[in-house]
């Protein structure tokens, strides 16, 4: 598989009243065409800045330097916004949390999804492109599951639960077969079965035409079983990166161990022990701690931690830590 | 949808019926005898006011004579006038119509220009353009009306003599009064001086609309901008930019339809403030309209003319209010669920 995205060393400035600071540090992120990458980060991690900075959806007081943001053959840094939109547009969607707010409330359903598709699509003079455009919106819903498409066409955003906003999102970020689509915790706040559905839905959608999904998440319960590979980011600094399931059976970073701690921790545990945590919380954007940002938190810091570890690259992942809980048997 | 409207409308009657109630109750507030108060018939003709109180049911309780009240009103016997002695219904017809012509101009005028000065000034936000509009528009919006119609009379008709001081047209034209809005009367008088005539009334008719504009005009430029700016934080702009639509496509399909529902909003309440300015500007311009006849009859204790301007008026803004609401719910139906409760 051919690496279609690929980041290095991402970083984002900001500047604040206490200073510049930065809210992602180095950060590097590869995704190979038709795979399903899970981002995992808790709240203010820069993990959905990152899905932003991909996008373009770019704040002008934001300082965004990279050793490389490569999509494909562009390097999406040296484009002018123009021509960025005209290749994210084309290439990329995106998908988000709370849907309904990013669906027009005053326009239905129908003439929203109808204006999404692309006019080389269709053929034709104008009415019969008007009519072509309709198949092509019904279509659409039937592929995201929504069999009522009648309806929903009709109905205008507030009509519809989260779910199917959500659903009508997916169908609106397919319409021009994107090669990426990026899904910002595409199913926070929703019930369990609807959240299947949705995960579902996208992994379907994944393997069936070949197009890679970045999937960011909170936490590490809500990873897909299709998930190939998944990267872990704290505080701005990536932690872990590799297979999805070596990760999650055999930890190298401290955080990873924690956070598999915290989220699949041992039923059987005695009544009114302390769960597994760790100590503290997670530091506020002025008061960063220096090197490794999980240092003051982390069960394994030494002195060394002072600085920020490099990637250590090992069979295929990759991990920032000076004390990895495992050894690192073989260097090439 | 036509269960709000149909909500709306009996809304409108029980409005309208709490106002015929108060116009009703005056006549007997007022100094004088109520009859007179009511029909403008006077004592003085006996046989006609004897005539009018067993019209009026004076010969029996009040109840009746409020049942009286209402049949008269909406027949359109709304008595004669104290001063003139002409019945007030057919006095009112022209006068409304010339109402009308200038609170219609001057609100169509105060859109056509404020909508697309709001919606630059967002998108030159903070720009130069920008501040002035604003600035101008904050320094429009605190001159009281009164003041801007005498400086725009001294300004533009004294000294740069662009116009005349005040009136509707010159008088040798002498088109018919019909509907009472000069515009239309002329386009339907035969007179041979037709289009002079009309350039003749444009001339008149520029001025006290202008002054009436302005102050809703500064408030739909404010309004309008602080709506198009908070449009374009919303989600599903970014969200149809990031879909690679084009700004024209965004902005006329998504940004202007959101922005104008607040500008929906304001349009009857703009409306009312609007039917107070112009009360003033037809005094000060001499404008043959609802305003100054209700001004004057205050004036003159013309009670009889005094009610039929109170209802017109308030007839006229609750009228309006509701036509507005019915067209905001229906462009904007995700505020149905906020009236439904759902």
């Amino acid at each position: 598989m051919s690496t279609i995205l690929d980041i290095r060393n991402l970083t984002i400035e900001l500047e604040t009243s206490a200073g510049t600071v930065k809210v992602l540090d180095k950060v590097s992120l590869q995704l190979a065409e038709g795979e399903i990458h899970t981002l995992v980060g808790e709240s203010g991690s820069g993990k959905s800045l990152l899905a932003k900075a991909i996008m373009g959806f770019i704040n002008p007081r934001w300082k965004i330097t990279a050793d490389r943001l490569w999509w494909r053959h562009y390097d999406l840094l040296s484009l002018n916004p123009a021509q960025r939109r005209l290749v994210t547009g084309r290439d990329m969607a995106m998908i988000f949390q709370n849907p309904g707010s990013y669906l027009d409330p005053n326009t239905k359903i129908g003439d929203q999804i109808r204006e999404t598709i692309p006019k080389a699509d269709l053929k034709g003079i104008y009415l019969r492109r008007k009519a072509s455009r309709t198949v092509r919106a019904e279509r659409l819903l039937h592929r995201v599951g929504i069999k009522d498409h009648q309806k929903v066409m009709e109905s205008y955003p507030y009509q519809l639960s989260e779910g199917v906003a959500q659903k009508v999102s997916i169908a609106m970020a397919i319409a021009h077969n994107p090669k990426l689509l990026i899904a910002d915790e595409p199913t926070t706040a929703m019930e369990p079965n609807t959240r299947n559905q949705i995960y579902r839905l996208l992994a379907k959608l994944s393997a069936g035409q070949g197009m890679s999904i970045l999937m960011v998440t909170q936490d590490l319960t809500s990873i897909v079983p299709e998930s190939q590979r998944m990267s872990l980011v704290y505080c701005g600094q990536l932690m872990e990166s590799g297979a999805t399931e070596q990760i999650l059976s055999t930890p190298m970073h401290p955080y990873t161990q924690a956070m598999l701690q915290m989220s699949f921790f041992d039923q059987g545990i005695a009544p009114k022990t302390r769960l597994p945590t760790l100590t503290g919380a997670i530091p506020t954007l002025q008061h960063m701690p220096i090197g490794c940002r999980l240092g003051p938190r982390c069960p394994n810091a030494r002195r060394d931690c002072i600085h920020q570890p490099r990637l250590t690259k090992f069979k295929q992942r990759e991990f920032a830590c000076h004390f990895p809980i495992r050894e690192v048997k073989s260097h090439d | 949808m036509i269960r709000y409207s149909l909500r709306r409308v009996v809304l409108l009657i029980i409005t309208l019926w709490l106002l015929t109630l108060l116009l009703f109750s005056l006549n007997y507030w007022y100094p004088g005898n109520p009859l007179t108060n009511m029909s403008g018939i006077t004592a003085d003709n006996l046989i006609a006011y004897q005539q009018a109180e067993l019209a009026r049911g004076f010969d029996q309780g009040l109840l009746s004579q409020y049942l009286k009240f209402l049949q008269h009103l909406i027949n359109g016997d709304w008595g004669i006038s104290l001063v003139t002695e002409q019945p007030v219904f057919d006095e009112i017809k022209p006068l409304l119509g010339a109402t009308l012509e200038l609170g219609l101009l001057a609100m169509a005028l105060a859109l056509f220009l404020g909508i697309p000065l709001g919606v630059y000034a967002a998108i030159q936000q903070r720009g130069l353009l920008d501040r002035i509009i604003m600035g101008l528009s904050l320094s429009a919006y605190s001159i009281p009306v009164f003041w801007l119609a005498q400086l725009f009379i001294l300004l533009f008709a004294l000294k740069l003599n662009w116009s005349p001081i005040s009136g509707q047209i010159n008088p040798l034209y002498a088109i018919d009064v019909q509907t009472g809005s000069v515009l239309v009367d002329i386009l339907m008088s035969d007179s041979p001086y037709k289009t002079a005539a009309f350039y003749n009334a444009l001339h008149h008719l520029w001025v006290p609309v202008v002054v009436l504009a302005i102050m809703p005009l500064t408030m739909l430029i404010r309004i309008m901008r602080n709506s198009v700016l908070d449009v374009l934080q919303q989600n599903y702009i970014k969200a149809a930019r990031a879909r690679g639509l084009n700004d024209r496509h965004i902005m006329f399909r998504h940004t202007l339809p959101n922005a104008l529902q607040p500008i929906v909003r304001q349009l009857g309440l703009q409306f009312s403030v609007l039917m107070t300015n112009i009360i003033i500007t037809e005094v000060i311009f001499n404008w043959p309209g609802v305003g100054s006849w209700l001004v004057k009859s205050i004036y003159e204790r013309d009670f009889p003319v005094i009610q039929a301007g109170l209802l017109v008026l308030a007839s006229l803004i609750l009228l309006v209010n509701v036509f507005v609401d019915v067209i905001h719910a229906w462009r904007y139906p995700q505020i149905r669920k906020e009236i439904d409760a759902e």
